[in-house]
């Protein structure tokens, strides 16, 4: 085989005294791509980082060659000279990624003006070409435009062809489709492979194997630091060897049968006891909402029976979190109503269905921002407990220590704060506070998308687990269409503020009628 | 904030809580002993920081002159403070008419210099410690009242307060348990700097009569009393007015050291 444009041997990383890449060995060659899987903190960003001579941290190896160049003692400037013409990078978020003051067109050109001198006029050029090149429609408008007007689509086109401005040989995507919808996951994983087939070498991150499994050509699962399985992608996939691959694959929620446990380990019961009854613990009548004359929400009404899971796919800006927040009763809607149990909750005086929040609990992305900062895990449980009227009083520490092993939380956590716990701790004392007034019905707002597969397995698990033991209804808000899947009874797709399509799950995901619902299933990764 | 710097700050606190509580401890002699004979006396071994005109040791008139100059700023902060946590709150939780109308008085309020303020508050109520008290504590309300309702209202709108109601917490229960103590928390360092500056201000209301008669000690008062000697006997002045700055100085430091680490959280 002909030479190849990355290659890395025994590659060390070391922050202080911790060791955060131990070892790392791979090969890169054009046209091909490769992909580095593993959890956070497997080591896999810094190792495609030192890459760019970004790792942070002290970085040793004995081979580091970058399209035949010996890269290991290179200074800052012959760095700049290879970052963006040799070796690009795709961030991860299009949002925070470009300045929202400067037109697009300005942020991508701003690679051309740091390596050549090349004159204003034909740089314009090139950057309406790296659009188009992208499909950015009208690519001369869009670079005049600034991130903040563009669409989510057009704003990953934009990251992707500021990557490719410099013409380089290596791309590295770092978690480039990781919270995205599966409309730009679909968009952006094409690009790749667009890229992949202009001949260029694409270095891809993730923690999501089914992602992965659309485009590389080969895997390395990374874990703690080290390479544990390196093959062709067919072989990692389809008869993985370590265990920890396994594991990954195993987390993976699509095609996987309700109630089936993600995550070794993790005790799923196996005959669900669920009460068959169809009395409906919520039920939402033609609910529509807007914000300054635009709507947000429209004319949406479903009903979620007693212990059971109701889905809500959509992309970004369907209108799902404002459904979610005015079945809370936290935002208020421009009409329609909520009944709990069958009592009316939306609209309600807040004093009036105080009483009966207890019966409704909820659980959001980013459960550290829902803790008041000063409280330590056991003050936000025994305050859950006590309903506000204390937070440090030993009469709740048996319950406060029931609901740390309900939700598989070691005890040994109670004194800490949760600013101290992983993400996927921090999510488990989030449903562990919303049951602590064991609640008819659980909201839960995107309650996975910000954990590794891995960790968004044991999450998943632990959910269906308190389902068939309490009974709780879900209200499951996601916009992953394998986590919907697994998790739901029935699904309700958004699109625009209405819902488009909703039954049985099996139905939408086997014989959706909407023309909607199908282009986002086409879009839909899938390992199995 | 480092180790050493956390040592200092708390044995800095000490000693001052020290000498403001048991003076007699440090300098056991009588601040208000007359005698004429030893009056102008130069720093020395009998006594270490001089004399004044009137033969008082002016070592034990500093050490016990904290007692007063910490009293007034520590309790005028607490008094604006207090009145700022009330104002802020309010103005913060209000509907809006109310909300715009606290913020336009303690807008007119802010626009009059602080220390002008005083004075005229002393104008109405006479000189003395409780009017100083007053006096400094109700020109620093403004400020804190401002800072008290913005970090109210930005965390109204946090997750942490929708995360409670939720929880189907009350509207008294999400101010005493999550409002206030989060909005007091970088407050916490602005307290510290506002101390310090409290009993500069306390001395300047001393300095000019207003503030604790004499012949008590009292840092302000004392200077005042040195000025008219300054050309025969410097040291009535610098030992007060050193011990002004210490103090100042120190509740300025560790506010900003407790600042950064607010900022760092």
């Amino acid at each position: 085989m002909n030479q190849p444009v990355i290659a890395v041997e025994n590659l060390r990383v070391s922050f202080g005294g911790t060791t955060a890449v131990d070892g790392v060995s791979f090969t890169l060659h054009a046209g091909r791509a490769l992909a580095l899987v593993g959890e956070s903190g497997s080591g896999k960003s810094v190792t495609a980082r030192s890459l760019l001579g970004l790792s942070g941290g002290r970085a040793a190896a004995d081979a580091l060659e970058i399209c035949g160049q010996d890269a290991r003692d290179l200074s800052d400037g012959q760095w700049r000279q290879i970052r963006g013409t040799r070796i690009s990078m795709i961030l991860q978020d299009a949002l925070m990624a470009l300045d929202p003051l400067r037109p697009v067109g300005r942020e991508i050109g701003d690679a051309l003006k740091a390596h050549g001198s090349a004159p204003a006029s034909a740089r314009r050029a090139q950057v309406i070409d790296a659009l188009a090149a992208v499909r950015v429609p009208e690519p001369e408008r869009r670079a005049r435009q600034r991130s903040t007007e563009l669409s989510g689509g057009m704003r990953q086109r934009a990251l992707i062809a500021q990557a490719l401005i410099g013409d380089p040989q290596v791309v590295i995507a770092d978690e480039a489709t990781t919270a995205l919808d599966s409309q730009l996951t679909a968009l952006v994983l094409s690009q790749l492979r667009d890229i992949k087939e202009q001949g260029r070498a694409v270095l891809m991150i993730s923690h999501d194997l089914a992602q992965v499994a659309q485009l590389a050509d080969d895997i390395a699962v990374m874990r703690q630091g080290k390479i544990v399985e390196f093959g062709p992608a067919i072989e990692v996939l389809g008869s993985p060897q370590h265990e920890y691959t396994k594991t990954l694959l195993q987390a993976v929620p699509s095609g996987v049968p309700r109630f089936s446990s993600l995550s070794p380990g993790s005790a799923v019961p196996q005959c669900p006891a669920r009460p068959n009854t169809t009395s409906a613990a919520l039920r939402v009548n033609s609910l529509s909402k807007s914000f300054g004359g635009h709507p947000a929400v429209q004319d949406v009404s479903f009903e979620l029976p007693r212990g059971k899971t109701l889905g809500i796919v959509g992309e970004s800006g369907s209108g799902k979190t404002t459904t979610a927040r005015m079945v809370l009763g936290i935002e208020r809607p421009d009409s329609g109503t909520v009944e709990l149990l069958g009592q009316g909750f939306v609209p309600q005086r807040e004093s009036a269905r105080r009483e009966l929040r207890r019966q409704m609990g909820a659980i959001y992305q980013n459960p550290l921002g829902s803790f008041d900062p000063r409280y330590s895990v056991s003050q936000l449980l025994t305050d859950a407990l006590s309903q506000g009227r204390t937070k440090r009083s030993s009469q709740y520490r048996d319950e406060v220590a029931r609901l740390l092993e309900q939700v598989e939380l070691d005890p040994a956590l109670g004194g800490r704060n949760p600013v101290e716990l992983s993400g996927g701790q921090r999510q488990r004392l989030a449903i562990a506070r919303a049951l602590a007034a064991k609640p008819a019905v659980l909201i839960l707002d995107e309650p996975v998308s910000a954990l590794d597969v891995s960790v968004q397995a044991t999450v998943l698990d632990l959910l269906d687990r308190i389902q068939l033991e309490t009974g709780t209804s879900y209200l499951f808000i996601s916009h992953d269409l394998s986590v919907i899947e697994h998790m739901s009874d029935a699904v309700a797709v958004m699109y625009q503020g209405r819902i488009v399509e909703q039954g049985p799950t099996e139905q939408i995901f086997g014989d959706p009628q909407q023309d909607y619902t199908k282009q986002l299933l086409s879009a839909m990764p899938r390992l199995r | 904030m480092s180790r050493t710097a956390k040592i200092l700050s708390l044995a800095f606190i000490a000693f001052w809580l020290l000498t403001a509580l048991a003076p007699s401890l440090i300098a056991p002699g009588d601040p208000l002993a007359i005698n004429p004979a030893q009056a102008f006396q130069k720093p020395g071994l009998g006594h270490l920081f001089g004399t004044d005109e009137s033969g008082r040791d002016v070592y034990t008139r500093v050490v016990h002159g904290a007692r007063d100059s910490l009293f007034i700023g520590i309790a005028a902060t607490a008094l604006g403070m207090g009145l700022a946590i009330v104002l802020g709150t309010a103005a913060a939780l209000s509907p809006r008419w109310l909300d715009e109308a606290i913020l336009r008085v303690l807008e007119a309020l802010y626009a009059v210099p602080s220390l002008l303020m005083a004075l005229l508050i002393i104008a109405f109520t006479g000189p003395g410690v409780g009017p100083a008290i007053v006096a400094v504590g109700l020109s620093t309300a403004p400020g804190y009242a401002r800072l008290v309702r913005s970090q109210i209202r930005t965390l109204r709108r946090s997750e942490m307060l929708e995360a409670a109601t939720v929880l189907g917490r009350g509207p008294w229960a999400k101010v005493r348990n999550h409002l206030v103590p989060n909005a007091l928390k970088p407050l916490l360092a602005l307290v510290t700097l506002g101390i310090g500056q409290a009993v500069i201000w306390a001395a300047a209301l001393s300095f000019l009569g207003l503030g604790t008669p004499p012949p008590a000690p009292e840092w302000g008062a004392m200077l005042s009393a040195g000025r008219t000697y300054l050309h025969l006997a410097w040291w009535m002045s610098l030992f007060p007015g050193l011990a002004i700055v210490v103090v100042a100085a120190g509740a300025t430091l560790i506010g900003r050291a407790l600042g950064g680490k607010v900022k760092a959280l």
